[in-house]
């Protein structure tokens, strides 16, 4: 049978050069992931509250935002912003860009999953806004708080909670995603195991390695999660949907 | 009729739902079993048909074990007809096709018969204009009488009621208790958990009380709400009668 | 703005969604399938059923699809023996990665039933077998074609990835364009919409059938 006539050498993962190769590429995947995520929730906020603002362009550019995004898969948005919006940018704007910022197919990367992760926070976001009764904001504000208390200190804390399980899945969703990133050249696990592979021909061990990588992340979120709804949660309080 | 014999219930190792509860139930009779929530009184009711498995003693229906392996249970289950507290009607099927399921698929008949059958059904209950109604149209009330004709529908000999009116609103609940009514005096056996006490002092010819699993006090009901024996029984008695 | 570069492109591009298409067909049916069985596994409560199922989904649902791609791509050689074509790799892929998905939709979409259902089924004498049949699986199916449909929409999307392994599908063959053309903004502006519209009937299906399940409630 094939699978014993082929050549195993593991050791592939941790011989120089290709062991350092391996470490900075998940090094990679772990601090791309958690820029694009950040930038995601921030974004992803706004474009919640601007839906379901009293302001009806507001409402519009934000679920346009989501529609657009949600219907458009990641790799075109990746293409986008690292082919296309450069050349949007004037002469100047061209040039510094590729003098100064080297490796910008990392910062695309970043910007593109940012964005693109940020529509489904948006929406989950939105869901815990439109789950929380009117009447919860009705009681903060005849005690006097104005609009912008109440949701930082009631109506965001309240969602949060409702919508921690999804929260959470979407985060481990950023991290698969990343691997996305290969496709402009970003140096990360995925594109490291496949290119050892072109100067080993042991990519069956390296992807297995890879593999394994993807796996402790989620387990290591999963895990965390727990932990984190632990903390937070509130006797009484329904914090997963049946 | 019904032999319930020193039956426990355990739910995980430390609660226990039902603590040695003996009772007999005579064909014709109708018992009202009311008490405390957490009592077990549905837990019980569950028992005699076979819905709940008890770990100790024994439930004799019509002369057959209801834990028995050779018991046929899905025969025994067409004897005893059951009412639930949220109706549970088949929400994609209309009234009729709730009420004549059983009857074509289990007691296999004709589908012009279970028809037939069950078209007399419903305007025993009062409700024939709703025959060709989902669930999703009617009112609570319709869809317990519904729920009723359904039970009926396998010609049982016992009616269990699990809180058939909780689920109501005010309005709704003499048109099901009329039904109840109804059937009690045409000489169903029958055993209602509830706490519309004034049906209970119409058709009950005993009233049991349970607390925590165990069965606190039994009797005749004028006895039990002008005299009751225990304190527990007075506690309630004094708290769910204005 | 050179819409030029579009319309003299159009056809070798456009001709790339059939084989999108193709893909996203083939994984749809097979997936659907398996994640039909993985889910029956799921709800057993035979162990030998259970945890295999359970393994499978935690495992593919944990792994980029990207990922699955390479690895089967390395490894269906090494274990059939023989080379194997991209489309082939990238469908055995695509089938074992995307069943996961579905093995959960289908799986919620059963539990969904309240439980009550089920004991009135039983409770007048149906079998095990009558009250999946009549009772459990027309509610459970009701319950997840707007799911299916969207994960539908997602497995569309999913197809621009057989990209990495050289398939020549619509989105390489704008890549190709662009490598040869450089007008990249009109290009990739061209690929955004004609996903955007193609997934925006997907999406619109999935929620007008969500809100004729929410009114038959």
């Amino acid at each position: 049978m094939g699978i014993f006539s082929y050549d195993f050498d593991w050791s592939v993962l941790w011989r120089e050069p290709y062991g350092h190769l391996m470490l900075k590429g998940v090094l990679t995947t772990l601090h791309l992931s958690l820029l694009a995520w950040i930038l995601a929730v921030a974004l992803g906020i706004l474009v919640a509250l601007s839906r379901v603002s009293s302001w009806r362009p507001a409402r519009l550019l934000g679920g346009a935002y989501v529609q657009v995004f949600r219907n458009t898969p990641l790799l075109v948005h990746l293409f986008f912003w690292y082919y296309a919006a450069p050349l949007l940018l004037p002469r100047t704007g061209q040039e510094w860009l590729y003098n100064h910022i080297p490796n910008y197919a990392y910062w695309a990367g970043v910007v593109g999953l940012g964005a693109y992760t940020a529509s489904r926070v948006a929406e989950q976001f939105r869901s815990g806004f439109l789950a929380i009764p009117l009447d919860q904001h009705h009681a903060a504000y005849s005690t006097g708080l104005t609009r912008i208390q109440t949701y930082r200190y009631v109506i965001l804390p309240y969602a949060f909670r409702l919508i921690l399980p999804a929260f959470t899945t979407e985060f481990l969703t950023c991290f698969k995603n990343s691997a996305l990133a290969m496709t402009i050249g970003v140096m990360e696990t995925t594109h490291t195991a496949y290119y050892i592979d072109s100067f080993t021909w042991h990519g069956l061990e390296t992807t297995t390695a890879a593999s394994l990588v993807y796996l402790t992340i989620a387990v290591v979120i999963a895990v965390s999660m727990s932990v984190v709804e632990k903390r937070i949660h509130i006797p009484g309080m329904i914090t997963r949907g049946r | 009729m019904i032999e319930i014999e020193h039956v426990s219930l355990w739910y995980g190792k430390e609660f226990k739902a039902l603590d040695n509860v003996s009772e007999t139930i005579s064909s014709g009779q109708t018992v009202i079993i009311c008490g405390t929530s957490g009592s077990g009184k549905s837990s019980l009711l569950r028992c005699i048909n076979g819905l709940e498995r008890f770990q100790d003693g024994k439930i004799t229906v019509d002369g057959l074990s209801v834990q028995h392996a050779r018991t046929n249970i899905q025969k025994l289950r067409s004897r005893i007809g059951m009412v639930f507290q949220h109706f549970e009607l088949y929400p994609h099927m209309t009234a009729l096709e709730n009420i004549t399921l059983a009857p074509v698929r289990v007691a296999k008949k004709s589908k012009q018969l279970a028809r037939k059958e069950a078209n007399e059904l419903l305007s025993r209950v009062g409700i024939l204009d709703q025959a060709d109604k989902y669930p999703g149209e009617l009112s609570g009330g319709q869809k317990q009488r519904v729920a009723i004709a359904r039970a009926l529908a396998m010609k049982p000999k016992i009616m269990l009621f699990d809180e058939p009116t909780s689920a109501l609103d005010p309005e709704m609940i003499k048109e099901v208790l009329d039904v109840m009514v109804d059937l009690a005096e045409a000489g169903m056996t029958m055993v209602v958990v509830t706490h519309e006490m004034g049906f209970a002092k119409k058709v009950a010819d005993e009233i049991i009380f349970m607390d925590q699993g165990k069965v606190i006090e039994k009797g005749n009901v004028h006895m039990f709400f002008r005299r009751p024996q225990t304190e527990r029984a007075q506690q309630f008695l004094s708290r769910i009668l204005v | 703005m050179d819409l030029s570069v579009i319309v003299r492109n159009a056809p070798f591009m456009l001709g790339g969604l059939v084989l999108s298409f193709e893909l996203a067909a083939i994984t749809i049916v097979a997936g659907l399938t398996l994640g039909i069985i993985l889910a029956s596994a799921r709800l057993s409560s035979k162990p030998v059923l259970y945890y295999p199922a359970t393994i499978y989904v935690h495992f593919f649902r944990g792994l980029p699809l990207i990922l699955v791609i390479f690895w089967l791509y390395f490894l269906a050689p090494v274990i059939l023996g023989t080379s194997v074509n991209e489309f082939t790799s990238a469908a055995i892929a695509f089938v074992v990665f995307e069943a996961a998905y579905f093995a959960e939709i289908v799986r919620s979409g059963i539990q969904a039933v309240p439980t009550g259902q089920v004991m009135a089924a039983h409770s007048t004498g149906l079998s095990s077998l009558q009250t999946a049949r009549f009772v459990v699986i027309p509610q459970a199916l009701h319950n997840m074609v707007p799911a299916l449909v969207t994960q539908a929409v997602v497995v569309f999307q999913d197809t621009s990835l057989g990209y990495v392994i050289g398939l020549r599908e619509f989105l390489r063959r704008v890549n190709l364009t662009d490598a040869r053309e450089a007008r990249s903004v009109e290009l990739y502006l061209f690929a955004g919409l004609v996903y955007f519209s193609i997934c925006s009937l997907g999406s619109l299906a999935s929620q007008r059938l969500e809100k004729r399940r929410a009114e038959g409630q």
